[in-house]
């Protein structure tokens, strides 16, 4: 479980908030606090006062990967394969079992096509790809997404969603402006001005948000 | 006012993009997958890119504007002030526009992406140009903000829009659907004609499409008239 107590930062606001195992979507507004609590649950930043707590640890003593809303952002080296290898050489893997590793990770993210790719001439989309391959290699069991979705098309964000969940991340936490995917997803929690307004299951969580824009169009349509 | 795209080819070492059609006056949404060159298309469209052979003709075209996917890529101004100046837009009434009044003197790489995006396109949409291209405009922008967004595009009634997006949920009022299949562009006409052939067509429509109700049109209200259609 994911326990946040009494956590500000920032414009971040949260008394008391549970998180299980799973996919939980966070959504709100621009500007609600959401980017700033996925940076909080990474690690990457500190809170100025409360605790998160992953498992009964603090953030920076869980494996985690994490990729950032800015695509250009999460990448440090030239080819794709340098740079999904580079948390594995970061940790001093033996070369050959990264070589190894990456070579299957690679595939398993279906980005084969793109290994000897300069990172420079790819798509927003395929940089964010690469991006999570790079932040799922080393199996990190808290996975943070930033938006990554908004780069992808509906077919591969829904194939990427299925591949993130055989990384054997337990949790997986992403903020994302698709409803229909957050509808699908095992928990959801809306954000506004740094306050947690809602949080539950997504059925929950929608049935109280009906009369906004951030309902579900398909449940609208009743497709 | 059109763009004529007479057999364009864009080729590089393992990958090329053929394209030929004409846009005319009116809103056009160009879908394709990841990777298929829909920013290559964008930028050859603005013209900052050559093609590596055939022709691209614009008559008739005063001006043009195109919006990258990235709003990073648009920042000159330190602060959100000097970025409203840097486009000769008053900062004050922009800024209080898009909701990020008191915000003045921040820099724009300071905001979130969602918000960074509001601004630039705020500045984008504050004058007009008889070619605007946008690349990803709805990425990041909450649901809030790509419905008055959309609306924005859809009083757009002069002028050629062309419009790149992955986007499922949310359009404006669309004339055209082209799409990138195959390494080629193809145009699959004016909606609602355009509808069943659209091989991206988001998920909603293909839903409804099935059900024999088709859209009028892709905003959200089109999209409900025809789910209640009986």
């Amino acid at each position: 479980m994911i326990s946040i107590r009494d956590l500000r930062c920032g414009l971040l606001d949260i008394r008391s908030l549970d998180i299980g195992p799973g996919i939980t979507s966070i959504i709100g507004p621009n500007g609600s606090g959401k980017t700033t609590l996925l940076r909080l649950l990474a690690g990457i930043t500190l809170p100025e006062s409360g605790e998160i707590l992953v498992d009964d640890r603090p953030p920076r003593e869980v494996e985690t990967g994490w990729v950032n809303e800015f695509p250009d952002r999460n990448i440090l080296f030239d080819t794709v394969s340098d740079e999904v290898a580079s948390p594995l050489r970061f940790r001093r893997i033996p070369c050959s079992e990264t070589s190894r590793r990456v070579t299957s990770h690679l595939e398993f993210m279906r980005l084969v096509h793109l290994s000897t790719r300069p990172i420079r001439d790819l798509s927003g989309g395929e940089k964010i790809l690469v991006a999570l391959a790079a932040a799922t290699i080393h199996r990190p069991s808290l996975l943070v997404l930033d938006e990554c979705d908004s780069h992808l098309d509906e077919i591969r964000a829904q194939e990427t969603d299925r591949l993130l969940s055989g990384t054997g991340a337990r949790y997986i936490i992403r903020c994302t402006q698709q409803m229909e995917s957050a509808a699908h997803g095992d928990h959801l929690i809306y954000l506004e001005q740094g306050r947690v307004i809602h949080a539950g299951s997504p059925q929950d969580v929608f049935r109280s948000l009906a009369v906004t824009a951030f309902y579900p169009l398909a449940w609208r349509c009743g497709v | 006012m059109r763009i004529v795209l007479d057999d364009v080819c864009i080729a590089r070492e393992d990958w090329n993009l053929s394209a030929g059609g004409i846009f005319t006056e009116g809103t056009h949404l160009i879908s394709g997958d990841i990777g298929s060159g829909k920013t290559t298309l964008a930028l050859l469209l603005a013209g900052l890119l050559q093609p590596s052979s055939g022709t691209v003709e614009r008559e008739k075209i005063a001006d043009r504007m195109i919006s990258f996917q990235f709003p990073e890529y648009h920042v000159t101004g330190s602060t959100l002030r000097e970025e409203c100046a840097s486009w000769g837009i008053d900062p004050a009434a922009t800024l209080k526009g898009v909701n990020l009044t008191g915000k003045e003197d921040l820099s724009p790489l300071r905001l979130s992406r969602g918000e960074l995006k509001r601004l630039h396109l705020a500045c984008v949409l504050a004058k007009h140009y008889d070619l605007l291209i946008l690349d990803e405009p709805f990425s990041s922008l909450d649901c809030r903000e790509k419905d008055r967004i959309c609306n924005e595009l859809s009083c757009r009634t002069r002028g050629i829009t062309i419009i790149f997006t992955h986007e499922q949920m949310q359009f404006p009022r669309v004339d055209f659907i082209w799409e990138i299949t195959g390494g080629s562009l193809r145009c699959r006409g004016r909606l609602p004609d355009a509808l069943p052939t659209w091989e991206h067509a988001p998920g909603v429509v293909k839903k409804l499409i099935r059900r024999g109700k088709i859209p009028a049109n892709l905003t959200q209200k089109d999209l409900m008239e025809a789910a209640c259609r009986t």
